[in-house]
């Protein structure tokens, strides 16, 4: 008896998880190993990759990484544009995130209500809605410009200026790209293009993250901090400490776990934008928005070079799961086991930590995740 | 059944029963309204079925089609894509066999010539000429004797014309603009044997200085600067007396009904007068199982009378020496276009080459917002025009 | 001493709490301001858009945006393609992600934790990088420019998959022994027992599911090029995007932006309880 509900669940078990297997298999697994194959091969785009292309060997790769060209130069600058994007939007999301859901979260403020509602709304909307408004507000004389007249400051052309900040900053102090800088420095850039700064044009980009993604972060740290509360009230006033110490010593420490999951999160999805990109001139001004992403989509779709778009791809990929083991490294738990059994331990929790901070949070942290599609 | 006896007097039946999709890059919907009429007319005398689609984005869709192994029966084909697809093999070579093929203008067919062949039939062309804004032009006292003929007249008129909210004179900030003034200078991209690259050269330089000088007077601003999406549009607005667009302006009529324009060939550069020519030709997939009745329906569309008929709908002018003649001559406003035709040069095409000149045109929107280094900028455009030049001659 | 201390601290915490309404009221303004604005844009002429962006009110009241929209933009075939594919998606999601979590957390079945491994490493693979290998897929199955290419592959996230194990581990497993015991087979157990209880998990995946199709863009991109298959987000950025010669037209990009978003907005007030709910609970607790 016991035997045959036991072989019945293994029966259901499978069928319960077909459809997942079976569509995950085919349209995530699948493709994958194509696009691998298209990788090394020089498939033109006729016809089926299977059949009508011949390996190749790392050609693709070394177009795209070491042979100076306009392919290097491309990915060079596509990887300058994102590093300048994740890293003023990571810290900057996450900051003001945690500072709003620190405001939203006391208990004396009246309309918490609306004030959460008004920080979280543009998350909701598509990032096809919001570039659109985006790309209305920041027009030559559009909304944000005209606020800036009127505190007497004549604003740049925003999506049409592809001046780098830091180029800008190094200008005003009479340092230009002459000298060492001009030298070269990797994918094909001087040291100077490297140094330029993201350009005002990503600037807006970067606000543009930071006003879409801080209202979901928000809800996940003010889950985090509700669990929490109480405890920190009674630590605090066993303490006597002001609010800022409070703040610093007692309830940052504890949102660590929530801070690993924003963190990561943000790591991941600014490294994919690519909606914003497609509506703002497909990279323009001058290249300063291309982003590895829509890099890749476009030397496949649009230069017909399939296989090194598809090679693009997976150094992007590379490029994330290094960067998101090297964060989980850098904020790993200090007191971390070194065995190799307990570390897999450990890791299994931080994924059960992680998981249960997405359902603490209800809606927020899968939001997250579809947030993350949205900086795409 | 019935409709099999369609034999009678017109037309070939080579379309026998096919259905047949065009995909084309629309000017709005005069025009694709005149390509599904003139399909129609074809596929009712041909037993044929034709749907012409507009894209949003001609390039996207098309290389999508292509490798979604579901590219249109028939396409526009761009200039500036053109031998990135035919060096990828993905296009018919059918224009050599055309019966009409000896009437098209040489420069087209030159334009559409790959490793030696004709490969498909211009359908169209357009010139640069120079768009005055006709009332602004009465208001700064200027008559037709006025009208520029060398850089230092069209300095001047541009400064006259630019007043308060309107700025003298308006163009894209890319390639296809700025091209014709490096070419006035004398310049060139490539040699005549195509295989030396010569963008880095002091003709290129002086082309690209005498926009930065109208540029930094304050008579030039690029489209961009006006919240113009083009130079049409900033034209159509006010925002711009003179514009450096082709026969396509006559589409703001839609838009900006009172705005009245006249057309006239670019003022001439040290090296004496160029512009360019901008055309499409019509696309027929490699193997594809259609091809007999697109060809035959080609041949239709391509016809003097038909080009024509386009010609009054949507403005293009006709890819044939004897079909244009005939445009210039009933639509006198566009002559110039016409005219300009015989020193247009097509600008550079070849396999690899429109990256290249992507990543020129990006480099040149720095001059928008300041100081650019021009000379580095050709520079750069010199190595890596060289390089797609070798990797193009294999 | 320890009086004035208080009372210090008190005044200290008036001051701190008035800061926060000040700078709060600015925020809320910035975050909000431009929906207004945008709304308030569609209503206006194409130069008045352009010169007043920053008034609420029109000088003019136009409608001409939307009567664009609904006549020369075909606006309600790329909503009807919306709603098509976000209904089934959301149900697929929904209901077979469910299933998979329940599998995944309760049935016993030999293979199970090397489902959920790779399940996991499913979810570290970023969508943007799947988008030249789906495209690949979909030309290489025939399902390229048709509803099925659109749908079925993003019919099922890991992450949904994952929602829902970690929800029904929270439940307690008696309920469904009882069942079990009175003879109900595995799938009516799921269906009439577990799932009711898991209604709060539904509901959060619904929204995800929801909002996840209705306002995806890139996969539609890859998987179509059809222009009768567009969708409300691939139609409005052709919009946007701006081909030659179609110019500057805010009016009619702002009033697309706005009636996209009105199905998510509605969602949103509909479930702002939930969504919301974290903070409450707190409140309550």
């Amino acid at each position: 008896m016991s035997r045959g509900i036991r072989g019945n669940e293994a029966r259901y078990g499978w069928a319960f998880t077909a459809p997942a297997i079976l569509i995950i298999g085919v349209f995530l697994v699948l493709p994958i190993l194509l696009a691998l194959w298209v990788s090394f091969s020089d498939w033109n785009g006729l016809g089926s990759p299977l059949g009508n292309s011949e390996f190749v060997g790392g050609v693709n790769y070394a177009k795209v990484l070491v042979d100076s060209g306009l392919a290097q130069r491309d990915f060079g600058t596509s990887i300058r544009n994102n590093l300048y994007y994740v890293l003023l939007v990571v810290p900057l999301q996450t900051a003001l995130a945690l500072f709003l859901a620190v405001q939203v979260n006391r208990r004396m403020l009246r309309g918490r209500g609306f004030f959460r509602t008004a920080f979280y709304f543009p998350s909701v909307t598509s990032s096809i809605a919001i570039t659109t408004i985006f790309i209305f507000l920041f027009t030559s004389s559009g909304a944000v410009n005209q606020v800036l007249g009127w505190l007497g400051v004549n604003g740049p052309n925003w999506f049409a200026d592809p001046r780098g900040v830091l180029h800008l900053l190094l200008g005003g102090l009479g340092v230009d790209g002459s000298g060492a800088a001009a030298a070269g420095g990797p994918l094909g850039l001087s040291w100077w293009d490297w140094f330029a700064g993201p350009s005002v044009a990503m600037c807006v980009l970067i606000i543009l993250a930071i006003f879409t993604t801080s209202g979901t972060f928000m809800l996940l740290f003010l889950a985090a901090l509700q669990n929490v509360g109480a405890e920190i009230e009674e630590a605090a006033a066993v303490d006597g400490a002001g609010p800022f110490r409070t703040f610093f010593s007692v309830t940052l420490p504890m949102l660590k776990p929530t801070l690993f999951t924003v963190l990561t999160l943000g790591l991941i999805g600014t490294w994919q934008v690519f909606d914003q990109i497609y509506l703002t001139g497909r990279g323009a001004p001058a290249k300063t928005l291309l982003t590895p992403a829509f890099l890749a989509y476009d030397t496949s779709f649009s230069d017909l070079k399939w296989g090194q778009g598809a090679a693009i791809s997976f150094i992007l990929f590379g490029i994330i799961v290094a960067l998101t083991l090297f964060q989980r490294w850098v904020l790993r738990d200090r007191d971390a086991g070194r065995a190799g059994r307990r570390r897999e331990v450990r890791a299994v929790a931080r994924l059960h930590r992680d998981a249960e901070s997405v359902r603490a949070a209800g809606t927020a942290v899968p939001e997250a995740a579809a947030s993350e599609g949205r900086e795409r | 059944m019935l409709t099999g006896c369609s034999g009678g007097g017109g037309g070939s039946d080579s379309g026998n029963g096919s259905e047949l999709t065009i995909l084309i890059g629309s000017s709005g919907p005069a025009e694709t309204k005149a390509v599904q009429d003139a399909a129609d007319t074809w596929a009712a005398d041909n037993d044929a079925k034709v749907k012409v689609i507009a894209a949003d984005d001609l390039n996207q869709q098309l290389s999508q089609g292509f490798a979604g192994d579901d590219a249109p029966d028939l396409f526009y084909m761009a200039w500036d894509q053109f031998a990135n697809y035919a060096g990828n093999g993905y296009l018919d070579t059918y224009a050599k066999d055309l019966k009409n093929a000896k009437d098209f203008y040489p420069s087209l067919v030159d334009t559409f010539t790959f490793d030696g062949d004709f490969v498909c039939a211009p359908k169209d062309f357009s010139t640069l000429g120079l768009i005055v804004n006709t009332d602004m032009w009465a208001a700064a006292g200027l008559t037709d004797a006025d009208v520029p003929t060398d850089w230092d007249s069209l300095e001047a008129v541009a400064k006259k014309l630019t007043t308060g909210d309107t700025v003298g004179l308006s163009f894209g900030l890319e390639y296809a603009r700025l091209g014709v003034f490096m070419n006035q200078a004398g310049g060139t991209l490539v040699d005549k044997d195509g295989t030396k690259a010569t963008a880095d050269s002091p003709e290129n330089l002086a082309g690209l200085e005498y926009v930065q000088k109208l540029h930094d007077e304050g008579v030039l601003k690029f489209p961009s600067e006006l919240d113009a999406g083009w130079g049409g549009e900033a034209l159509g607005a006010g925002k711009a007396a003179m514009v450096i667009e082709g026969p396509w302006i006559k589409g703001i009529a839609s838009d900006y009904p009172d705005t009245k324009w006249a057309a006239y060939e670019l003022p001439a550069g040290p090296e004496g007068k160029s512009t360019f020519t901008f055309t499409n030709c019509w696309g027929i997939p490699a193997n594809s199982d259609t091809r007999d009745a697109a060809v035959s329906l080609v041949e239709y569309l391509t016809s003097d009378d038909q080009q024509l008929a386009f010609a009054d709908a949507f403005g293009v002018i006709p890819s044939t020496e004897s079909a244009a003649a005939s445009y210039a001559e009933k639509y006198p406003d566009y002559a110039s276009f016409v005219a300009s035709n015989d020193y247009a040069v097509s600008p550079v095409n070849f396999a690899g080459s429109a990256s290249v000149v992507g990543d020129f045109n990006a480099s040149l929107e720095g001059m928008a917002s300041g100081n650019v280094d021009l000379k580095g900028i050709l520079g750069t455009f010199q190595e890596q025009l060289q390089a797609a030049l070798d990797e193009a001659n294999g | 001493m320890s009086m004035t201390m208080h009372a210090g601290r008190r005044r200290l915490a008036t001051i701190g709490l008035a800061l926060s309404y000040v700078l709060l009221v600015a925020l809320a303004l910035i975050y909000i301001y431009p929906f207004l604005i945008s709304i308030s844009g569609s209503f206006k002429t194409d130069a008045e858009a352009t010169q007043q962006p920053l008034s609420l009110l029109p000088a003019t009241w136009t409608f001409a945006a939307y009567e664009r929209l609904f006549t020369s933009v075909p606006l309600l075939q790329w909503a009807g393609n919306s709603l098509l594919i976000t209904v089934i998606v959301t149900t697929g999601r929904v209901f077979f992600d469910s299933l998979a979590g329940y599998a995944l957390s309760r049935l016993q079945f030999r293979g199970r934790a090397v489902v959920f491994a790779c399940l996991v490493a499913v979810m570290a693979v970023p969508n943007v990088v799947l988008l030249i290998p789906r495209f690949l897929i979909l030309k290489e199955l025939g399902l390229y420019n048709s509803y099925a290419g659109m749908i079925v592959p993003i019919m099922i996230d890991a992450a949904g998959i994952f929602i829902m194990k970690q929800f029904f581990e929270s439940i307690p497993v008696s309920v469904e022994e009882a069942a079990r015991i009175d003879g109900a087979g595995v799938f009516r157990t799921f269906w009439t027992i577990v799932l009711p209880m898991a209604m709060p998990a539904l509901v959060t995946l619904f929204i995800l599911s929801f909002q996840g199709s209705w306002n995806e863009f890139a996969h539609f991109v890859v998987s179509r090029n059809d222009p009768d298959l567009n969708t409300l987000t691939t139609g409005v950025a052709s919009l946007t995007s701006g081909q030659l010669g179609s110019g500057n037209q805010y009016p009619l990009q702002l009033a697309a932006a706005v009636l996209m978003s009105i199905p998510v907005a509605v969602l949103f007030f509909i479930f702002q309880r939930r969504i919301m709910s974290t903070s409450e609970g707190g409140e309550k607790g």
